[in-house]
């Protein structure tokens, strides 16, 4: 494989008894994008730091562009970063602060003002050169945090929970513009979130993590629709949870005794009859029309390779382009079934059935059973 | 009803006077002998200088005074060796007990301001007996600023410990992952955001080490220092120029707080950074 942008081999963080970072090997390709996405705890900060040699690993290999860093320290590393809280030097103005790479870099002063000029006009910073960072919005330090993260083009940017200290409309906005430096600038950004939706929105790749693993890496598409665990599963995306027991198996399937009737759900690796599953459905893969004549007393019923259920409508949260539509089931549990608003005209306490697919949706042993 | 809402003017409550009359207490307490120091060092009778007989008789023998005048040189000499060793000190132990977190972090922070709590007198002798025994040393100049700075550093680490708990190290840690070493990453970032406490240890230990005569007496000798020329006077009274000296010590320590409180009204100076 030629340079990978950045190679982590078997790389192992421990802070006394916990181990934060347990033998992560990962390989990001230049012009990639990549997500570490995790709970809180989950060492995906641990992980960024080592990389930016912050942190020194216990075990394993830290490789940037080919060369082995791992026990160079930060300020020989050449890599850029973008903080939670955007760290900003408070005593400099914000043109001091993003050439500070270059400054450190001994690069001549006439060089540094046309990369700043660059970079200003690349992150529409124009105009706020001579301010002081506590004189910006929350946008504009973060553009500013951004800009000096990128002024040097880093062989790696990294990029700690940038958009957690704003506000959804600015998150969002950013969401698309952090994307767009990245494809225009090719330079491998990894980006670490607890937002799964910033997540699928700007990487190519993600990671998901857990207690210092992955618990699955792969394309975004692939790590929505083909969760490889529960975790993953209920981390990402949006799912109605349904905990049940499988009862026959058949080929790539198999039904789920739940809630006095069956289900058609995939069959989880190496399940037999009798095994407690726990059995996820996302959202919007459900769908809901008002009970007909033909309708009322389906729980839980398998037909024409359609799984339905009956309920009644409790609630419809409004959500603009969506709708949830929340729906209680006969045995007191609700089911979120997200659609267009303007399909249905369907009223709270009406009665509803709920289809899917049957065999869609993702399927695993239940944990500690 | 709160008092004061009948429109009858501003009523004040009992209470607030009780509480204005006894700061107004507790300042005479604070100023009144250092006004009448400085009210004395006017006087031709220090004695008992009321009325007040107008004269600057004290303030010409304090400078005709040669023996004032070396003793000024001196004290200033020490305080300021004191005060940079101390500031020094004071900052590395500050930062260290910050940053690198130790389970005896309380012991750390315990042996650096132990000093406090031992009698000046008994700081001196210790240094004397010590330097003059063990190490060999004389008695001098070098040796009463390193002896002052013994307290200097201990009340510099509190100062400098009280505004360096709010750094944000992480600020250091951004400094470094964009290419600024640890010497050029504190000059940088640390030191001018931190300098307003050093600057305050420096001040501090400085007053503490002009003023001091004890442990100063012990490793000075016969070198004169102004605490120890106007405890060598007072063999033969309370003479007007001690009350001289008394007044400009005080005026000297006053127009510098008063400085400082011009400037940073004015805007002039921001003594540290005051967060987002």
């Amino acid at each position: 494989m030629p340079n990978a942008a950045l190679e982590l081999d078997s790389v192992t963080r421990r802070f006394g008894p916990v181990i934060a970072v347990d033998r992560i090997s990962l390989a990001i390709e230049q012009d990639e994008f990549f997500a570490l996405l995790g709970p809180s705890g989950s060492g995906k900060t641990t992980m960024l730091r080592l990389i930016a040699g912050l942190e020194q690993p216990d075990e394993g290999q830290v490789r940037i562009a080919g060369e082995v860093v791992t026990d160079l320290p930060p300020y020989r590393r050449g890599v850029g970063m973008v903080f939670q809280n955007f760290l900003l030097f408070p005593h400099k103005t914000v043109a001091e602060n993003i050439v500070f790479p270059l400054r450190m870099q001994k690069m001549d002063r006439a060089q540094q003002q046309k990369q700043l000029g660059w970079i200003l006009e690349l992150l529409h910073l124009q105009g706020l050169e001579a301010r002081y960072p506590n004189e910006l919005s929350g946008g504009q330090q973060q553009r500013v945090a951004l800009a000096r993260g990128l002024i040097s083009r880093p062989a790696l940017l990294l990029l700690d929970e940038p958009l957690a200290n704003l506000d959804r409309e600015l998150r969002s906005e950013m969401e698309v513009e952090i994307r767009r430096y990245q494809k225009e600038l090719k330079i491998p950004f990894v980006y670490v979130t607890h937002n799964q939706e910033e997540a699928l929105t700007m990487s190519d790749r993600i990671a998901v993590m857990r207690n210092g693993r992955f618990e699955q890496i792969g394309a975004k598409t692939e790590i929505y629709t083909n969760p490889a665990s529960a975790f993953v599963a209920a981390f990402v995306g949006h799912a109605n949870r349904l905990d049940g027991q499988l009862s026959e198996i058949d080929g790539g399937l198999a039904r789920m005794n739940w809630a006095g009737g069956q289900l058609l759900v995939p069959r989880p690796a190496d399940a037999k009859s009798g095994d407690r599953v726990r059995y996820f459905i996302k959202h919007e893969d459900l769908e809901v029309t008002a009970a007909g004549l033909n309708g009322g007393g389906l729980n839980g019923h398998v037909a024409n390779d359609i799984n339905q259920v009956s309920g009644t409508l409790r609630d419809i949260i409004f959500k603009g382009q969506t709708a949830n539509y929340i729906i209680t089931l006969p045995q007191g549990t609700d089911l979120v079934v997200s659609d267009t608003p303007r399909t249905i005209t369907l009223k709270p306490s009406d009665p509803v059935i709920v289809r899917w697919p049957a065999g869609s949706g993702a399927c695993f042993a239940a944990e500690g059973a | 009803m709160s008092a004061g809402s009948f429109g009858f003017g501003r009523r004040v409550a009992p209470t607030a006077i009780i509480l204005a009359a006894g700061l107004v207490l507790l300042y005479v307490f604070l100023y009144a002998p250092i006004l009448y120091v400085v009210y004395t060092s006017f006087a031709t009778d220090v004695v008992w200088p009321f009325p007040l007989d107008f004269t600057l008789t004290a303030y010409e023998d304090l400078f005709a005074s040669s023996l004032y005048g070396e003793a000024l040189s001196n004290s200033l000499k020490l305080a300021f060796g004191s005060a940079v060793i101390s500031t020094f000190l004071a900052a590395g132990g500050a930062i260290a007990v910050l940053r690198y977190r130790s389970r005896r972090r309380g012991l750390v922070m315990f042996l650096f301001i132990a000093p406090l709590f031992v009698a000046d007198l008994l700081i001196g002798i210790s240094i004397l007996a010590f330097n003059a025994r063990v190490l060999g040393l004389p008695g001098n100049l070098v040796s009463a600023m390193a002896a002052n700075a013994v307290q200097g550093t201990a009340f510099g680490f509190l100062i400098i410990l009280a505004q360096l708990v709010r750094y944000n190290w992480s600020m250091d840690d951004a400094a470094m992952v964009f290419g600024a070493g640890p010497l050029r990453c504190f000059a940088e970032i640390t030191l001018p955001t931190i300098w307003p406490s050093l600057f305050g240890a420096f001040l501090i230990a400085f007053i503490l080490a002009f003023n001091n005569l004890e442990i100063t007496f012990y490793n000075l000798g016969a070198i004169p220092t102004l605490p120890s020329v106007a405890w060598g006077s007072l063999r033969f009274g309370l003479g007007p120029e001690l009350f001289a000296l008394a007044a400009l010590v005080n005026a000297f320590v006053f127009a510098i707080f008063a400085a400082m409180y011009g400037l940073m009204k004015t805007g002039l100076v921001k003594f540290g950074y005051r967060g987002q």
